[in-house]
């Protein structure tokens, strides 16, 4: 920019050729049809989606015209970044849903698109300024610069009273040689002013590029991050739910036929060995299907499609200590909450059974202000603490990526009591 | 027996209803979802249903509503509720009111043919057939009064509680019968069950002790 370019004789002497100055003078050119299309554009959609707001069309359009002003921002920030050298980071990309109504949420709440729009509404205003500039220094320049050209071919004169014949400025006639290079050093002057003015010119452009097309601050940023983090977990439990889906209709379903066509072999045979042998197979098989269900347990229990309620009286059955459960749930939390909560859950009667020497346990899940509240109390003998073999670690890294709380209560002695705060969405 | 069998995967459904076949037994009508169990039912008057849990649409748990719904249309249906999992709400829901006729087997189970054969004939007869599985997760659930009990006499429970007579229980943990008979006099009890009817009262231990 203007501040780091050292205004020595020969930068100002080379300006007006430099290969900088004619990239931004094109910049400064193309900026007004541009602009112009750029405004039509954000009228017809603001004008558009707000006259069919009251049909089904509005808000699609809406949608789709900011996506489209997204794509004008990204043009607008090659070209800047082509011919100004001007540098502007693109906004983060909001994930968009799979589902055509998701996609057109996500557009109609990105801000980019919004800023993009406003962007193409302040261009005009600004490619004006340009065309004023560019005409008033390179345009003027040119023209004063080749004055004594058109005077010779009688161009720009005219006759005043006393025959005299040339341009008339305040009745002062540029008619002789040295009045006509007096025009033509002035254009000399204009033109090597060109270059900085049109430069002076774009600063406001180069601020508002930043301000509206670029990258904004860290609040954006973290909510970014929020943003995508909660897609990526949501993303994963679909995937887990899908995996054990596709387990359950496929291997499952294929392992349990073998078993009822190897009963139809040893049927078919009469050899004892071979009946034998065909048994064995079958045992196998079947702890191929013990072995399945128990993975599948371990990345998304089936009873999660359920909800918390099933899922957890479940896990309360199967657990090595009687545990008494009571789940209050009003509102479903997301599945990657629930599966968050019910691993939380699985772990913590894991650790009730394996270290604290209880004899009971309570299981209690309840909802306060949009917060899932899962505790685990039994009536050991305390103690519990992070490592040792817990898993309580394990268990605060699946906390945090919620940014949910794990508190522990364990005095030597006992009773332990472990709370873990969720949010009902990730 | 005549027999349909529900289930959405087409291998399972055939597969069983060749095996059963083979046994003797008749297979009136093999459906893939829970509208066309109901109208088999209602068509053919069978003596049992064979369920599978999860069917379409949402392959959550059309099967058991379907049972349930079975159970108050049809009283004398025998139902076995057919899951590659076990879920202890699941086998609670299927129990609550009576235990009579109805049956939860993990679908493994039909690797030994001839005991899923047997667990067919219970619920078809009006008995009870539950997976081993599914009775070791209530018996975990630490239900009243069975804390009392000894480790054999939950083993005689838990056996109970699949449906067995004494006979069969006698035979599975190698003891004479009269062994058993005294297990279960225990069992009666200690879970606080007064005499009458010797199998109202068996009834009655297995709904306590599953806390139906």
């Amino acid at each position: 920019m203007a501040a780091t370019d050292r205004m020595n004789p020969g930068a100002v002497l080379r300006a007006p050729v430099s290969r900088r100055t004619w990239a931004e003078l094109l910049y400064a050119l193309v900026s007004m049809p541009l602009a112009v299309l750029g405004f039509a554009y954000a009228l017809v959609i603001l004008v558009l989606s707000a006259g069919l707001a009251v049909t089904a069309a509005g808000f699609p359009l809406l949608a789709a015209g900011l996506g489209g002003a997204g794509r004008i921002a990204g043009f607008q920030r090659r070209l800047a970044g082509r011919l100004l050298g001007e540098q502007v980071e693109p906004p983060v990309r909001r994930v968009a849903a799979a589902e055509l109504l998701g996609r057109m949420q996500t557009r109609l709440g990105d801000p980019a698109g919004w800023r993009a729009l406003g962007y193409l509404g302040l261009k005009l205003p600004i490619a004006l300024t340009y065309l004023y500039v560019v005409g008033v220094t390179w345009g003027w320049g040119l023209v004063a610069l080749t004055y004594p050209l058109q005077h010779a071919t009688g161009l720009n004169r005219s006759t005043a009273p006393d025959g005299r014949s040339g341009l008339h400025i305040q009745g002062y006639v540029l008619d002789s040689w040295p009045r006509q290079l007096m025009v033509s050093a002035a254009g000399v002057a204009l033109l090597l002013l060109a270059p900085w003015a049109v430069r002076l010119a774009t600063i406001p452009d180069r601020v508002l590029m930043r301000w509206l097309l670029g990258r904004r601050g860290l609040a954006e940023r973290v909510r970014d991050l929020e943003e995508t983090r909660a897609h990526a977990v949501d993303d994963a439990a679909a995937t887990l739910r899908r995996i054990e889906r596709d387990l359950h209709d496929g291997a499952q379903v294929r392992l349990i036929a073998l078993t009822m066509q190897l009963t139809m072999v040893r049927d078919a045979i009469t050899d004892d060995g071979a009946r034998a042998l065909v048994t064995t197979a079958q045992a196998t098989a079947r702890e191929a299907i013990v072995e399945l269900r128990e993975l599948v347990r371990g990345i998304h229990p089936p009873a999660l499609d359920h909800g918390l309620e099933t899922a957890l009286t479940t896990l309360a059955a199967r657990s090595g200590v009687p545990v008494e459960p009571r789940i209050e749930l009003r509102t479903r939390p997301t599945a990657a909450i629930e599966s968050i909560a019910y691993f939380c859950a699985a772990e913590l009667l894991a650790n009730v059974a394996k270290h604290s020497g209880a004899t009971r346990a309570w299981l209690s899940l309840t909802q306060s202000d949009g917060r899932l509240f899962l505790r685990v109390r039994d009536d050991g003998s305390g103690g519990a603490a992070p490592g040792r073999g817990s898993g309580l670690p394990g268990l605060l890294d699946r906390v945090r990526t919620v940014d949910g709380r794990l508190d522990i209560a364990s005095p030597s002695g006992g009773p332990t009591v472990v709370t873990v705060e969720l949010p009902s969405h990730a | 027996m005549r027999i349909v069998i529900a289930d959405d995967a087409a291998i399972l459904r055939d597969g069983l209803a060749h095996l059963l076949t083979a046994r003797g037994h008749e297979v009136v009508a093999g459906v893939g979802d829970a509208g066309s169990l109901r109208e088999a039912v209602a068509e053919h008057r069978p003596d049992v249903a064979v369920i599978d849990i999860r069917m379409p649409p949402t392959h959550t748990d059309e099967g058991l509503r379907a049972a349930i719904g079975l159970r108050r249309d049809h009283p004398g249906l025998g139902i076995l509720l057919f899951s590659q999992y076990v879920e202890t709400r699941f086998a609670a829901e299927l129990l609550a009111g009576s235990s009579n006729g109805v049956g939860y087997l993990l679908k493994e189970r039909v690797g030994d043919i001839d005991d899923f054969v047997d667990a067919l004939h219970r619920v078809a007869s009006g008995g009870t057939a539950l997976d081993p599985e599914v009775v070791g997760h209530l018996l975990n659930a630490g239900r009243r009064g069975v804390d009392a009990l000894t480790p054999r006499e939950r083993e005689v429970m838990g056996l109970m509680a699949e449906g067995r007579t004494n006979a069969a229980i006698a035979k599975t943990l190698v003891v004479s019968d009269r062994a058993v008979e005294k297990h279960i006099a225990n069992i009666f009890l200690k879970l606080g069950l007064p005499p009458s009817g010797d199998d109202h009262r068996r009834v009655l231990a297995v709904l306590r002790y599953l806390g139906a």
